[in-house]
C-alpha cells in the first residue's frame, strides 16, 4: 500500500510535468471531438493520431492516445442525447432514454449527468486498474472462447430483460440483428457467406453504419415525415443542471455501470460494447418504474454512460499488466508502445514504472479535465437544439455520411447507413425497438467465432461448455434470467387459460 | 419552418450559401492547380502507400516508417492510407486495381500471394491476381518462432512432434485465421514432421496470442517482437525458428532446418505497384526506397519494432516473391476446404 502510494506520488510527479499535462489534454479534446462526430468512434480516432504520436516520448504518446479513448466516452454521449445519433456503437442505449430526456426539455440533465457518471466510473475504475491490475488480469486470461461464448449467450438473454415492450418484438429484432451478423467471411472456413460479391462485405456489416443508420437517420426520416417540426423545450439556463431528485435517481446506476463496465472490460475480446447494454438492462430491471424506461428516464442515461466509461479502463488491464492485446484500441496502443522501443509485456510495469504511473496518473488527471471541460460545454451544446430544424437537420445528415464514410474510407458503408435508416425508419413506424438490431449484430461474430473455436478446441464435443466453471455459472445464470423473465408471462397465460376453461365450464 | 423566414433564419441562410460558393471556388482553384502541375515530373502530389490491415500491425508499422523516410528523399509527401477488410484482399486489389502512374504504392505482407490462392479454392472471382501487381522491394522480412505454453511439457522440437505422433489431432494450435499466415508456417511444420494437429483460428495474431498465454491452446507460430517479452517472462517457451539463420534476439532457439525439417517461413514485409507503372517512375521509386532504407532515422525505427530490416530490390525481391509464393500455394493444396468435424 505505502509502495503504491509512493509509486503514485512518482506516477503524479510525470502526469502533472507540462509537458504530459499538455498531452493529456490534447488527447482529451481530440476525444471528446472525435466522440461527438457520429460514426469516428476512438478506433479511428487513435488510428488517425498514432503516426503523430511517433514524434513524441513514450508516456507522452501513450497518454495522448488512451486520453483519446477515454475522451471518446464523455463525447460520445452528446449527440446520443441531443440527435439521437450514437456518436460511437457504446452509446446506442444513451439515444433512447437521453433522448426522450431532450424532448422533454431535459438535455442539460442528461448531458450534465452523463458528464458526472462518466467522470466517477473514469476514476473509480483508474483505482481498480491500479490497485487490482496484475491478479486481474492473469483471471481474465482464463475467459477462453467457452467463457466468451457463455458471457455473450448471457448478454443476449438479458435481452428478454432490456425489451420495452413485446419480447417477441425484441427477440424478433435482435434475429435480424444476428441474421445481419452472420454476413462477411465464415471464420473457421474463409467462405464468403451473404456477400453478393462485394469484398467489402467480407468483414460483415459494420456496427457504426448500422448504429447511425437505425437510430440517427430514422429519427430525422420521421421528423421530416411529421406535418409540423416537433416541439423541443428549449431549456432555461437554471434548467441545464440535474434537480435533485435527478441526482438522487443517478446515483446507484452511475456506482453499479461503473463495477459492471469494469468487470465486463478486463475480457479480452470486444465484449465492453456490451457493457452498455447490460448496465441499461440491469437498470430497468431493478427499477421500481420500468415503464419509465424508453420515456426519458435518468437512470437509463446514467447506468450505461458510466458502465462504458469503466469499461475503457478495465480493458487496460490485460493491456497494462500483462501486454495482452485485450482488443482493437489496446492493440493498437501496444504497437504505439512498441514503436518507442518498449515492450509490452508482463514485466512493463516492473521495468517500465514511470511509463505504468504516470499513465495511471494522467488517467485521473484526464478525467477531472473531461468533467471541467464537458460541464460548460453543457450549455454551449443544448443551444444546438435553437438551430432550426430545416438547417439542423441536412447538417447532421452531411455529418452521419462524412463520419461513416472516414471510418473505413468506404463507400459500401454509407450505402448500409442508407439502408438502415430507411429500414429503421419501417421499424418505429410500426412500433418495433431497433436497439436490440445492433445488439445482436454486435453479438452475432463473436458468438459464432467463439462458439465455433470452443468445439474445435473440444473435437466437437459440447461438454466443454459445462466442463469449465467460468462457462458454467454464466450458463446457469442466464438460463435462470430467461426462466424469471418468462414467468409472469407463463403465468399469465395458464391463467387466462384457467379462466377460458371456467368460463366455457359455465357456459356448459 | 416558421424559423427559416425570420429574418434571424434568412441571415444563416445567406451566411450558409455564402460558405458553400467559396468552397466551391476553392475547390476549383484546387482543381485547376493540380491539373497545370500535372505535367511535371514524377513525383509531384502526394504519393500514398496503402496498407491494407488496421494501424498498429506489421504492414502499418513498416509502411511508416518508410513512408517518412521516402517523404525526405524524394522531397515530396508520402501518406500511409490504410484500406482495410477482408483479410487485406480490400486494400491489395484497391492498389491492384488503380491507376498505374506511381501515386499508389502498395505496403503487403505474405499474405498477398495467399488470398488469390484462397479465391481459386473456392471458385471466386479472384479480389486481384498476382500479375497485377509489380514488386518494387523488399522491407522486412522475420521468420516465424514455434513457441508452447510453458505450462506444457515439451522442451524441444523432438519431445513434441513424438507426442504429437502418440496423440495425433489433440495438441492445438491458435492462428490469426484459416490461411492465414500463421496457419501457413503450422500447416508446414505439420506437413513436414508428419504430424496432425488441432487448428483453433483467431481473428487475429493478438487474440491468438492471448489463447495461448490464456492456455487455450499449446502451441503458436508467431513473428518475434511480439512474443519475446512473454519468453522473458517464462510464460511461453520457444522451441524452433522457420528462418534459414537463428534469430539475432533469441540465440539459443534452433531452426527447423538445423533440426532436419526442410521448412523456411517468414512474414514479410514488401512495396509493390500496379502492373503497368511507366519505368522511369519504377526507377525513381526504387531509387528512393533503396535510399530510404539506409537512412539511420529508418534504421532506429525498425530497430525500436524489433524487425530486421530485409531489403532486396526489385529483380533480387520478385524471384524471392516467387519461391515464397509457390510454396504457399503448395501449402494452400494441401489444407484444401476445411472440412468442419461433426459435433459430438
Amino acid at each position: 500500500m505505502v509502495e503504491t502510494l509512493h509509486n503514485l506520488y512518482i506516477g503524479f510527479a510525470v502526469a502533472l510535468s507540462p509537458n504530459v499535462l499538455l498531452y493529456a489534454f490534447v488527447g482529451c479534446v481530440i476525444g471528446t471531438l472525435v466522440g461527438v462526430l457520429p460514426g469516428v468512434g476512438p478506433l479511428a480516432g487513435i488510428s488517425l493520431l498514432l503516426p503523430a504520436s511517433f514524434g513524441l516520448d513514450a508516456t507522452s504518446a501513450i497518454v495522448l492516445l488512451a486520453g483519446i479513448y477515454y475522451g471518446a466516452m464523455y463525447g460520445g454521449s452528446t449527440t446520443s442525447i441531443l440527435m439521437r445519433i450514437p456518436g460511437e456503437a457504446a452509446s446506442v442505449m444513451t439515444c433512447i432514454d437521453g433522448y426522450e430526456m431532450t424532448r422533454k426539455g431535459r438535455a442539460g440533465a442528461a448531458l450534465a449527468v452523463a458528464a458526472v457518471g462518466s467522470y466517477v466510473a473514469g476514476t473509480v475504475s483508474v483505482v481498480a486498474l491500479m490497485l487490482l491490475a496484475p491478479p486481474l488480469a492473469s483471471f481474465a486470461l482464463r475467459f477462453g472462447p467457452p467463457e466468451y461464448f457463455a458471457l455473450l449467450l448471457l448478454g443476449l438473454l438479458m435481452l428478454a430483460y432490456m425489451s420495452g415492450g413485446s419480447i417477441l418484438k425484441s427477440l424478433a429484432m435482435a434475429t435480424l440483428g444476428l441474421l445481419l451478423g452472420m454476413i462477411g467471411i465464415d471464420p473457421m472456413t474463409g467462405f464468403f457467406r451473404f456477400s453478393y460479391g462485394l469484398m467489402e462485405l467480407g468483414d460483415g456489416i459494420g456496427v457504426v453504419p448500422v448504429a447511425v443508420g437505425l437510430f440517427g437517420l430514422s429519427e430525422i426520416l420521421l421528423t421530416a415525415g411529421q406535418p409540423t417540426p416537433p416541439e423541443v423545450k428549449k431549456p432555461r439556463l437554471r434548467e441545464l443542471l440535474p434537480t435533485r431528485e435527478e441526482w438522487r435517481a443517478s446515483l446507484w446506476p452511475i456506482g453499479r455501470g461503473t463495477v459492471l463496465g469494469f468487470l465486463i472490460g478486463i475480457i479480452p475480446g470486444s465484449a465492453h460494447i456490451i457493457s452498455s447494454f447490460v448496465s441499461y438492462a440491469v437498470e430497468r430491471r431493478l427499477s421500481k418504474h420500468p415503464e419509465r424506461f424508453g420515456q426519458g428516464a435518468i437512470e437509463g442515461v446514467a447506468g450505461p454512460e458510466s458502465a462504458n466509461n469503466s469499461a475503457t479502463s478495465g480493458a487496460f488491464v490485460p493491456m497494462l499488466a500483462l501486454g495482452v492485446p485485450s482488443g482493437p484500441i489496446p492493440a493498437v496502443m501496444i504497437a504505439a508502445m512498441m514503436v518507442h522501443g518498449i515492450s509490452p509485456g508482463p514485466l512493463l510495469i516492473a521495468q517500465q514504472p514511470e511509463l505504468f504511473w504516470g499513465f495511471i496518473a494522467s488517467m485521473y488527471v484526464g478525467n477531472v479535465v473531461l468533467l471541467i471541460l464537458n460541464l460548460p460545454l453543457v450549455g454551449i451544446f443544448v443551444n444546438v437544439l435553437k438551430v432550426p430544424y430545416p438547417l439542423l437537420y441536412p447538417s447532421i445528415l452531411i455529418f452521419c455520411v462524412l463520419g461513416v464514410y472516414a471510418v473505413n474510407g468506404s463507400i459500401v458503408d454509407v450505402g448500409i447507413m442508407t439502408v438502415m435508416g430507411a429500414l429503421g425508419y419501417v421499424l418505429r413506424k410500426f412500433d418495433f425497438e431497433t436497439a436490440p438490431v445492433v445488439l445482436g449484430l454486435i453479438l452475432a461474430p463473436m458468438m459464432e467465432m467463439s462458439f465455433r473455436q470452443s468445439l474445435s478446441m473440444s473435437s466437437g464435443s459440447y461438454h466443454i461448455f459445462v466442463n469449465r466453471p467460468i462457462a458454467l455459472v454464466m450458463l446457469v445464470v442466464g438460463l435462470a434470467l430467461l426462466v424469471l423473465s418468462l414467468a409472469p408471462w407463463l403465468m399469465k397465460t395458464l391463467d387466462w387459460r384457467q379462466r377460458f376453461g371456467l368460463a366455457s365450464g359455465q357456459e356448459k | 419552418m416558421r424559423e427559416i423566414y425570420s429574418p434571424n433564419g434568412l441571415g444563416l441562410h445567406r451566411q450558409i450559401y455564402f460558405i458553400f460558393a467559396l468552397l466551391i471556388l476553392l475547390l476549383f482553384i484546387f482543381g485547376l492547380t493540380a491539373e497545370s502541375f500535372g505535367q511535371d515530373s514524377y513525383p509531384n502530389r502526394p504519393i500514398t502507400i496503402v496498407a491494407p490491415f488496421p494501424p498498429g500491425g506489421v504492414a502499418d508499422l513498416t509502411a511508416r516508417p518508410v513512408a517518412a523516410a521516402m517523404e525526405k528523399v524524394l522531397k515530396n509527401p508520402v501518406v500511409v492510407v490504410n484500406k482495410t477488410g477482408a483479410a487485406g484482399a480490400v486494400g491489395m486489389s484497391y492498389v491492384a486495381n488503380s491507376k498505374a502512374d506511381g501515386y499508389n504504392l502498395l505496403m503487403a505482407l505474405s499474405s498477398i500471394s495467399i488470398i488469390p490462392e484462397a479465391d481459386k479454392l473456392f471458385d471466386r472471382k479472384p479480389a486481384y491476381t498476382m500479375d497485377q501487381l509489380i514488386p518494387i522491394a523488399l522491407i522486412s522480412a522475420d521468420p516465424t518462432i514455434f513457441v508452447v505454453n510453458a505450462d506444457r511439457p515439451w522442451k524441444n522440437v523432438k519431445e513434441f512432434v513424438e507426442d504429437a505422433k502418440r496423440r495425433p489431432g489433440e495438441i492445438s494450435y491458435s492462428s490469426s485465421g484459416v490461411y492465414g499466415t500463421l496457419h501457413m508456417a503450422m500447416e508446414m511444420l505439420s506437413h513436414s514432421a508428419g504430424i496432425n494437429l488441432k487448428h483453433v483460428p483467431y481473428a487475429g495474431a493478438g487474440p491468438a496470442l492471448t489463447a495461448i498465454l490464456g492456455g487455450h491452446v499449446d502451441t503458436l507460430a508467431s513473428g518475434p517482437a511480439v512474443i519475446i517479452p512473454h519468453i522473458k517472462a517464462g510464460k511461453l517457451r520457444p522451441l524452433a525458428g522457420w528462418g534459414a539463420k537463428r534469430v539475432a534476439s533469441l540465440p539459443e532457439v534452433p531452426t527447423f532446418k538445423e533440426l532436419g525439417y526442410d521448412i523456411e517461413f517468414y512474414i514479410w514485409a514488401g512495396l509493390f505497384a500496379p502492373r503497368g507503372t511507366p519505368a522511369p517512375v519504377m526507377q525513381k521509386v526504387r531509387e528512393s526506397v533503396k535510399q530510404s532504407v539506409n537512412t539511420p532515422e529508418f534504421k532506429s525505427a525498425m530497430e525500436k519494432l524489433e524487425t530486421p530490416i530485409a531489403y532486396m530490390d526489385a529483380p533480387e525481391f520478385e524471384k524471392f516473391w516467387h519461391k515464397d509464393a509457390k510454396m504457399l500455394a503448395d501449402a494452400i493444396k494441401r489444407i484444401g476446404k476445411i472440412e468442419i468435424p461433426e459435433a459430438k
